[in-house]
């Protein structure tokens, strides 16, 4: 499940973004690699399936097949559910609020 | 020949989505608690996840996908479609990434832009206004290969003329997106990214039809052109296309801000998480798909490139009126339009909210001068129309080969803007001197060099582009004085 604590202050979601966001280049980094391994590794034996070469069902049906699992399994095992709204309000850490903002009637 | 039939089609899908945005806008206007910059440039921050992902995919997938890039796979073979498969990543890496920092930070600032971010992480108005300057350039070549593609396109299948086309869909386009702002393009974004399926679904139904069937398509394929069926394409496909590609179409593309502000727009992190596992599907099945029936087309249409006009380009317009009867092929080119409106209505509201938001209203601020509601709405709507109205004039004298227009400018602002969001977000010591050498310089050496056709081992310009801005980021920022502590609080705690 994505959900297994719940982050309470600004600092332990950014934290928790961050991680996610290494996760996500990790996963980035296994579908390279599954690319290259279904696509390119396969292109030297002389295999069709429906008249199409295994290199071709590999490196794109197999990639994407691939991409799939990596979304679920980031959105199971890495990502958790933060919520958004509580960090709008109150303290804003002493910065200065956009300077370009609206004047709301 | 004229083709009314041909015409209807896209007729109804147009007025269906004009009507869709207004009601949206309508709708919004009634709970918008933000105010109107808030509604009309993010809508809100309410995106579930189904609108979420199908307005990344629609904004990602332009007209080049459906027309230039199945037109090279034509051309190329089936190592064209494994290097288009690479854009499988994007979802993944825009919302894991950029997704959740993006949507804690912008909410903190009360962000409603990419540029607001930069402008308040590294304290620089020049900054800002370069970045501003730079979407707008490079949104509007977008918008204009989109225009020129959408156009031909329908001039190709229906008969009637270039600026018939680009009227019927340009005014819409501009029309629903002035009135709709970030919502009423989400919403219509939806309905294209559903109408460009419903296009590949169709158009592959007249392929396999004419071509007697998957297998017999294949058949033909290997026997005219063995080569299609390799990776490299006996030469055509060199290694070093593939590894550009990458970098082009799907490592870099999480940094393209038109996909970053919707980043800023959903509602909680479950739309998040959903719209990345089917939007990943959705999209996987649309890139695949669509860049398959460009080889599988070379099933059909079996001439040389000169008997279809000399052009790529003309490839998949020639497929849908070779192989569709008319009513058909209406509806078939409801999902290269759609793909072409759903990119322009996504890079028009961004560039309105850079001219309004970041430069306009900015600037008023800065000299004391508040701006009132009602007078920020309306100069909304006029800016994103006029905005409009410039890229639609421009497009009336067509360039040739959208891609390679589209990569152009994909290039350009993933050049600008990857380090100095990944600067923002991750590295504390990234400051204004680096940032805005990297995007000066980065993408004043990309512009050079692809204006000299300059290439680095044959590379593609982006190479050059990426590791100059890299290099001024890095060198920039630690050769100066580091961002104040204040402002790096809500970016990294």
């Amino acid at each position: 499940m994505s959900s297994k604590r719940k982050l309470t202050s600004y600092q332990e979601k950014l934290a928790q973004a961050t991680r996610e966001a290494k996760a996500t280049f990790a996963a980035l980094l296994a579908t390279i690699v599954a690319w290259i391994v279904l696509g390119f590794g396969l292109s030297g034996l002389d295999v069709q399936l429906f008249h199409t070469p295994l290199w071709v069902v590999g490196g794109t049906i197999g990639t994407w097949l691939f991409a799939i699992a990596v979304c679920v399994f980031l959105e199971k095992r890495v990502f958790e559910d933060i919520d958004l709204d509580d960090v709008a309000e109150g303290d804003t850490g002493g910065v200065v609020l956009a300077e370009g903002g609206v004047a709301h009637e | 020949m004229n083709s009314f039939a041909g015409l209807l089609p896209v007729v109804v899908f147009l007025v269906f989505a004009l009507v869709a945005a207004v009601i949206a806008r309508q709708r919004a206007k009634a709970r918008a608690k933000d105010g109107f910059v808030a509604e009309y440039f993010i809508g809100s921050r309410g995106l579930g996840a189904f609108v979420l992902a199908m307005t990344t995919i629609a904004t990602y997938g332009s007209v080049s996908s459906f027309v230039g890039g199945p037109g090279q796979a034509w051309s190329i073979g089936w190592g064209w479609v494994y290097m288009a498969t690479v854009q499988v990543t994007t979802l993944f890496l825009l919302y894991g990434i950029l997704g959740k920092k993006m949507a804690l930070v912008s909410r903190r600032l009360g962000a409603v832009t990419v540029i607001d971010v930069i402008r308040q992480r590294y304290q620089s108005n020049a900054l800002a206004v370069a970045a501003a300057l730079v979407m707008i350039t490079f949104f509007a070549t977008t918008m204009i290969a989109q225009f020129v593609g959408g156009a031909k396109l329908f001039e190709y299948v229906t008969g009637y003329s270039y600026t018939l086309g680009l009227c019927i869909f340009g005014i819409t386009a501009i029309l629903f997106t002035s009135i709709g702002g970030f919502r009423g393009v989400a919403v219509t974004d939806a309905l294209c990214g559903v109408a460009m399926l419903v296009g590949i679904g169709v158009l592959a139904w007249g392929i396999l039809s004419a071509g007697g069937g998957y297998a017999a398509v294949m058949d033909t394929i290997a026997t005219n052109h063995p080569e299609m069926m390799e990776p490299l394409s006996g030469g055509n496909m060199p290694i070093g296309l593939y590894f550009t590609q990458w970098l082009l179409v799907g490592v870099f593309t999480f940094a393209l801000p038109q996909s970053v502000v919707r980043t800023f727009a959903y509602k909680d992190t479950k739309a998040l998480h959903l719209a990345m596992v089917w939007g990943t599907v959705i999209l996987g099945a649309m890139m695949i798909g669509v860049t398959s029936l460009g080889v599988l087309s070379a099933g059909v249409l079996t001439e040389p490139l000169e008997a279809y006009g000399g052009s790529v380009d003309n490839i998949i317009p020639q497929a849908i009126v070779s192989t569709l009867p008319p009513w058909l092929a209406g509806i078939a080119i409801v999902g290269p339009i759609a793909a072409s409106v759903s990119t322009v209505s996504s890079l028009l509201i961004a560039a309105s909210s850079a001219v309004v938001k970041d430069l306009w209203l900015h600037a008023s601020e800065a000299r004391g001068a508040a701006v009132s509601e009602t007078i920020v709405a309306r100069s909304s709507q006029i800016i994103t129309l006029a905005i409009g109205a410039v890229v639609f004039v421009l497009s009336i004298v067509p360039p040739d080969v959208i891609w390679r227009i589209n990569m152009f400018a994909f290039g350009g602002l993933e050049t600008a803007f990857v380090w100095v969001l990944l600067g923002a977000l991750f590295w504390k010591r990234a400051n204004a001197t680096g940032a805005l050498l990297s995007m000066v310089g980065g993408v004043a050496a990309y512009c050079v060099a692809m204006a000299l056709g300059f290439k680095i081992f044959g590379l593609h310009q982006i190479t050059i582009g990426i590791t100059v801005a890299l290099i001024l980021m890095v060198v920039g920022s630690l050769t100066s004085k580091p961002t104040e502590e204040r402002a790096l609080e809500p970016f990294f705690g």
